[in-house]
């Protein structure tokens, strides 16, 4: 069984459907990457998958619990699944490494003093263990985002959301946070990732799937997505972004 | 009679009266401190019956003026429910609701002011909605309404000259009763004009140092 099933998932804002039915299912330690163009429902997407946003109709189940009529365990089931976003939003008023071991030790899911070892391993995973006692504004942004996706990680996630997470950095820090993700997804972490780098998706991604208008217009393997696309709007949206 | 001799002769009720103003004061800002974050929570709820309950609340205290407000609470509740009530607890109550009502407001704009990002970050990682509200958005938030609240803080504490009207002894009063005696008009409003402006701005002073050792990078927390 997958670990990230969705069935029939429909979502509209007000009178605007941006999710007309999606299907998808996600296996443990796959890697799947969202592309699409702005406004396809991507992002939306991805945030039905931790109740960000609230599905309308449809169901959305991960690790076998469907999170979509959950809202007395949502909390519980949100600490499974990690999420980067576009924004990083990092809290400015704690240090680097408050924000990593802030939520495993409020929850008591861990002591302060395991919270903190774990954060400071976890920096030193994404190659920051020099800055665990500033603030996230003396940060670059591709350091910011490093400390989100170790901020997501200290919480010993099953499932990694991405939402765009190289959309708001300078060209030269793109490549630091792909190269942290790429190596999540060496480790078998299973990751949903919500992105414009194509180059990433060609490389890393087990499956592409290609959203518009709300529906999953295509999926497959990268290869056979970006060599030999079938439908004629994945065509349109490749022969644009490539 | 000079200043120097009306102050000599006068200090200890002017110095009573005044620690009246300033009890007033710090209760009714720790009590409408209290309701005003409760109704500013309510008004960034989801929930459309909390926002309209914390609505009317705020509409009634800027929509009336804080004397007609003393007026309803010191004689026209009691006159309702044929009791009497002490004039210090009626100009506590009223105080409290009138500075809690444009706390609320502040509250909310200081909540509205930080990122949703904030807040779904927080949730993201598991965290129920009043755990990342109280260890993610408020402190955030009290930072950036800090410069309101101390405004609010001196506000208020003006604002207790208007309970004179209901016969609190606080310091206008005092100064009221005082010139009732010794007719020294000018004088006496003079030495209590200054008087409520030092007490204002050593208030501000100590508000500014808070101001500025609350910029990031240097508190720890």
């Amino acid at each position: 069984m997958g670990k990230v099933v969705i069935k029939s998932l429909k979502k509209s804002f007000g009178d605007l459907e941006v999710l007309k039915d999606i299907n998808l299912e996600v296996s443990e330690g796959e890697v799947i990457c969202i592309i699409g163009a702005s406004g396809s429902g991507k992002s939306t997407l991805l945030r039905c998958i931790n109740a960000l946003e609230d599905a309308s109709s449809g169901t959305v189940e991960v690790d076998g619990h469907d999170i979509t009529g959950a809202h007395a365990n949502i909390n519980k089931y949100r600490q499974d699944i990690g999420m980067v976003f576009q924004q990083f939003n990092l809290f400015p008023h704690m240090t680097v490494l408050q924000n990593i071991s802030f939520a495993p030790s409020s929850l008591k899911l861990k002591t302060k003093a395991e919270a903190q070892a774990r954060s400071m391993a976890l920096l030193k995973r994404v190659d920051l263990e020099e800055k665990a006692n500033v603030y996230p504004e003396q940060l670059s942004g591709g350091q910011q985002q490093r400390v989100a996706i170790a901020r997501a990680l200290a919480m010993d996630p099953d499932v990694m959301l991405f939402d765009e997470p190289t959309s708001a950095l300078d060209p030269e820090m793109v490549g630091e946070v792909l190269a942290v993700m790429k190596k999540l997804a060496h480790e078998g972490m299973t990751m949903i990732v919500v992105t414009h780098e194509m180059g990433f998706a060609k490389e890393v991604a087990d499956r592409v799937i290609f959203i518009d208008e709300g529906y999953i217009v295509e999926q497959g393997p990268p290869k056979e997505i970006f060599e030999n696309p079938k439908n004629e709007r994945t065509i349109n949206f490749l022969n644009k972004v490539l | 009679m000079s200043i120097p001799e009306l102050i000599i002769q006068t200090w200890p009720r002017l110095l009573a009266g005044l620690g009246m103003t300033v009890q007033l004061t710090i209760m009714s800002l720790i009590i409408g401190g209290t309701l005003g974050l409760i109704f500013g929570l309510l008004s960034v709820s989801k929930k459309k019956t909390l926002r309209a309950i914390a609505l009317v609340y705020v509409d009634i205290v800027r929509g009336t003026p804080l004397i007609v407000q003393a007026f309803f609470i010191y004689f026209g509740i009691p006159a309702a429910l044929g009791i009497r009530l002490d004039p210090n607890l009626a100009g506590i109550i009223t105080l409290s609701l009138n500075a809690g009502g444009y706390l609320a407001e502040i509250f909310r704009g200081g909540i509205e002011s930080i990122s949703k990002g904030q807040m779904e970050a927080a949730r993201s990682l598991g965290l129920p909605y009043g755990m990342a509200m109280r260890k993610v958005v408020l402190p955030q938030a009290v930072r950036t309404m800090t410069p309101a609240l101390i405004n609010q803080c001196i506000i208020t504490l003006k604002d207790t000259s208007i309970l004179s009207v209901i016969g609190i002894q606080e310091l206008t009063q005092t100064g009221r009763l005082i010139i009732a005696n010794n007719y020294q008009t000018f004088e006496m409003w003079t030495i209590i004009a200054v008087m409520y402006f030092i007490i204002i701005m050593i208030l501000t002073k100590i508000s500014k140092r808070i101001e500025r050792r609350m910029s990031y990078g240097k508190s720890s927390n």
